[in-house]
C-alpha cells in the first residue's frame, strides 16, 4: 500500500509511531505502579517480568494483586478506550472534512449514552443472563451511536461535501434530543439505575475488570485495525467526496465503513466507561500539527497519543486526591477545554 | 470512444442538459464552450460519472459508465474539477500522490517527478498546499489529476478538465493547453471547458459550443468559428480577424455599440 511513499517518510512515520509506543511504556509503568497503595518501580517490573516467567527481583503477593487484578484491566481498558476515541476522532474528522469533528459534538457519545441508558433502565429484568449484559449493553450504545451520527451526517451533508455551520447546528440539535430522551428516560428509572447513569456523565475508569476486557479488545480493537486499512481513502477524502471518487474510490462504500467503525468504537467506549469528551479532538490535532495530515500517521499517531493522553489522565486523576478518585472526564476536559479555546484562537487568527 | 448519447439531465423539470449527443476520440482535445448557465458543468459532471443522467447514456471505451466501478473507471479517465478544496495541512507531493491511489505504476517515484516538472510545481512540493496561491494550486491539482493517466497504457484513456486555467496567468495557460497537447499522443482524448475562445481556436481540434442545455454547434474548429454562431451563443457581437503574425484566427469581443441595454442577462 505504501508503494508512492518515499524511504525517509515511512522511516519517518515509523520513527515517529515508535516513539509513541515507548512513551505509552513508560506512562503505562508509571500508571501501574502509583496510586493510592503504591508499588515502586523495581516492584512493578518485577511482577510484569514474572508474568512472562523472567525472574528479575522479589515482590509481595499483596503487590502483585494490586497491580495484576485491579490496575492491570484499568490500565488495558485506558488504552483501548483513549486510543479508540482519538483514532475515531481523526476518522471523522477526516470524513467529515472538519478539524472541529467530535464524537462528542457530532452525536456519537451522547447516542451511545442514551441507548446505555435506555438499556440499563429497559433490561434489568433479564440481567441475570451475564451474557447479554456483557455484550448486548455496547452492542446496544452503538447502534444509538451509529443512528445519531448518521443522522447528523445526512443533514450536514449537501453536494458531497459537508458544511461546517449546519454540522455543529445538526449536532446542538441531536445532542439536545438524545440528552431530553435520557431525562425522560432517567425520570422512569429507579434509585440503582440513576446511581448507575451518574457515572455516565462523567466517565469513571474504576469499573474496569478483566471481565470486561476481552469484549472491549474484539469490539474496539477489529474495528479501529479497519480503519488503519482506509487511511489512503482518507486521504483521498480530504480533497473532496467527488475528487476521491474520481481517483477509483468507493466513496458510498468507504463512509459506511468509516462510520460504523468510528460508531463501534465509541458506543463500546461510552458503554465501559462513560463518555470522556475532548479525547477524540484534541488528539488527531496535536498530531497534525506535530507530523502533517497524512491518515497514514494520523490514525495510528492518534490511537497512540489517545492510549497515553488517557492513561495520563487516569493516573492524575488517581493521585491528586488520594486515597478519593477524581473522575476522569474532569480531567480530560480540563485539559482538552484550554486547548479547543487556543484551537479557535488560532483558527480565527489564520483566518485574518 | 468517450461517447454520450441523448444525455438529458433536468432539474424541478427544467432541463439542464437536454438530449445531448457528443463524441470524443482519443488523440484530440475537445473544447466545450458557452455562456453561463449554458449546462457545460453538469454536463460535464454527466460525463465523469459524478451524476447519472435522466435517460441517455454515457459509455467509455463501449463500456457503459453506470456498469463500471469507482476503481475501473478510475483507470480509463481523469477529472479535474473547477475548485479543489483541501481542509487539512497536506503537502504538495502527498496531494499528487493520491492520484496514484488506485492505480498502479512500475515507478511511482519517477513519475511524479516527471509530472511535477511538467506542471512546473516541482519546487513546491515540500510546501503545505493550502498556503499556495490561486494558480499554483491549480498547476497542482492538474498535476494530481495527469499522474492518474501519466503511464503509457495499451487502451484510450479519457481526460476531463473543467476550467483548468481560470486562475492561471497567460504564460500559465499555454503551458497548461501545450501539456494537453503532448497527452493527445499517448492516446488520450482530452474535453476541457473553456472560458477564453482564443485558447480553445489555438488548441483544440474540435469544438462544442453549449447555450440553454443544447449543443448549438459543434465540429472542428473551422467549422465551429462563426461569427454568427458565436453572436447567437454568446448574446454579444463578435468578429473574427486574422491574426498578422501567426496567420491564425482571432476572436475579437467588442463592446456592444450605440446600446443602452444593460448586458447582464438571466442565466
Amino acid at each position: 500500500m505504501n508503494f508512492a511513499l518515499s524511504h525517509t517518510k515511512i522511516q519517518r512515520q515509523n520513527l515517529t509511531l515508535f516513539g509513541f509506543g515507548l512513551v505509552l511504556v513508560l506512562v503505562v509503568i508509571a500508571s501501574l505502579s502509583l496510586g493510592a497503595f503504591s508499588i515502586p518501580f523495581p516492584q512493578t517490573l518485577a511482577i510484569l517480568f514474572d508474568q512472562i516467567g523472567i525472574t528479575t527481583g522479589t515482590f509481595e503477593v499483596q503487590q502483585a494483586n494490586v497491580l495484576l487484578q485491579i490496575r492491570m484491566p484499568r490500565v488495558l481498558m485506558a488504552m483501548l478506550v483513549g486510543g479508540g476515541l482519538g483514532i475515531a476522532g481523526a476518522a471523522l474528522q477526516g470524513m467529515f472534512r472538519n478539524p472541529l469533528v467530535e464524537p462528542g459534538l457530532i452525536g456519537v457519545s451522547t447516542g451511545s449514552a442514551l441507548f446505555a441508558v435506555i438499556f440499563m433502565v429497559l433490561v434489568p429484568t433479564i440481567s441475570s443472563l451475564a451474557w447479554i449484559k456483557t455484550l448486548g449493553l455496547p452492542l446496544f450504545a452503538f447502534v444509538g451511536g451509529l443512528i445519531c451520527v448518521t443522522a447528523v451526517y445526512q443533514l450536514s451533508k449537501s453536494q458531497g461535501r459537508t458544511d461546517a455551520a449546519t454540522l455543529i447546528l445538526a449536532g446542538v440539535a441531536i445532542n439536545a434530543l438524545a440528552a431530553a430522551l435520557i431525562g425522560l428516560v432517567l425520570f422512569f428509572a429507579d434509585d440503582s439505575a440513576l446511581r448507575s447513569f451518574t457515572f455516565w456523565s462523567l466517565g469513571d475508569l474504576g469499573g474496569a475488570t478483566w471481565a470486561k476486557i476481552p469484549v472491549s479488545l474484539t469490539l474496539i480493537g477489529v474495528p479501529s485495525i479497519l480503519l488503519l486499512f482506509n487511511s489512503r481513502q482518507l486521504n483521498a477524502l480530504a480533497l473532496g467526496e467527488q475528487e476521491a471518487f474520481h481517483m477509483g474510490v468507493n466513496v458510498q462504500q468507504v463512509k459506511v465503513r468509516l462510520l460504523v467503525s468510528s460508531a463501534l468504537i465509541v458506543g463500546v467506549g461510552v458503554s465501559m466507561v462513560g463518555m470522556i469528551g475532548f479525547v477524540g479532538l484534541v488528539v488527531p490535532h496535536l498530531i497534525r500539527i506535530l507530523f502533517g495530515a497524512d491518515h497514514r500517521l494520523v490514525l495510528p499517531g492518534s490511537f497512540l497519543l489517545g492510549a497515553i493522553l488517557m492513561n495520563f489522565a487516569d493516573l492524575i486523576a488517581r493521585v491528586i486526591v488520594i486515597p478519593a478518585e477524581m473522575p476522569i472526564g474532569v480531567i480530560t476536559a480540563l485539559i482538552g477545554a484550554p486547548f479547543f479555546i487556543w484551537l479557535i484562537f488560532n483558527l480565527n487568527k489564520t483566518k485574518n | 470512444m468517450l461517447q454520450a448519447s441523448n444525455v438529458h439531465f433536468c432539474i424541478r423539470q427544467r432541463p439542464i442538459v437536454d438530449e445531448v449527443s457528443l463524441e470524443l476520440n482519443p488523440g484530440e482535445i475537445l473544447a466545450v464552450l458557452g455562456p453561463n448557465g449554458a449546462g457545460k458543468s453538469t454536463f460535464f459532471k454527466l460525463l465523469s460519472g459524478e451524476i447519472k443522467c435522466k435517460h441517455g447514456s454515457v459509455g467509455y471505451n463501449g463500456h457503459e459508465i453506470n456498469k463500471l466501478k469507482a476503481r475501473d473507471l478510475a483507470a480509463v479517465r481523469a477529472v479535474m474539477p473547477q475548485h479543489t478544496q483541501v481542509n487539512f495541512p497536506f503537502t504538495v507531493q502527498e496531494v499528487v500522490e493520491l492520484g496514484l491511489i488506485s492505480t498502479r505504476v512500475k515507478q511511482p517515484a519517477k513519475l511524479i517527478e516527471e509530472v511535477l516538472e511538467a506542471t512546473n510545481t516541482s519546487h513546491l512540493k515540500d510546501q503545505i498546499f493550502n498556503n499556495l496561491s490561486g494558480g499554483e494550486k491549480q498547476r497542482v491539482q492538474l498535476a494530481r489529476v495527469l499522474v492518474q493517466i501519466w503511464e503509457t497504457k495499451p487502451f484510450p484513456r479519457y481526460l476531463l478538465l473543467d476550467e483548468p486555467t481560470s486562475s492561471l496567468d497567460i504564460a500559465q495557460q499555454h503551458a497548461v493547453l501545450k501539456i494537453l497537447q503532448t497527452l493527445k499522443a499517448r492516446n488520450i482524448g482530452i474535453l476541457v471547458i473553456l472560458h477564453e475562445l482564443n485558447l480553445a481556436a489555438q488548441y483544440a481540434d474540435k469544438i462544442a459550443l453549449l447555450k440553454n442545455g443544447l449543443i448549438a454547434k459543434s465540429g472542428t474548429v473551422e467549422e465551429v468559428l462563426e461569427e454568427k454562431i458565436l453572436e447567437y451563443v454568446f448574446d454579444h457581437p463578435i468578429q473574427l480577424i486574422q491574426n498578422p503574425v501567426t496567420g491564425g484566427v482571432l476572436i475579437s469581443a467588442a463592446a456592444q455599440a450605440n446600446t443602452s441595454q444593460p448586458s447582464f442577462k438571466q442565466a
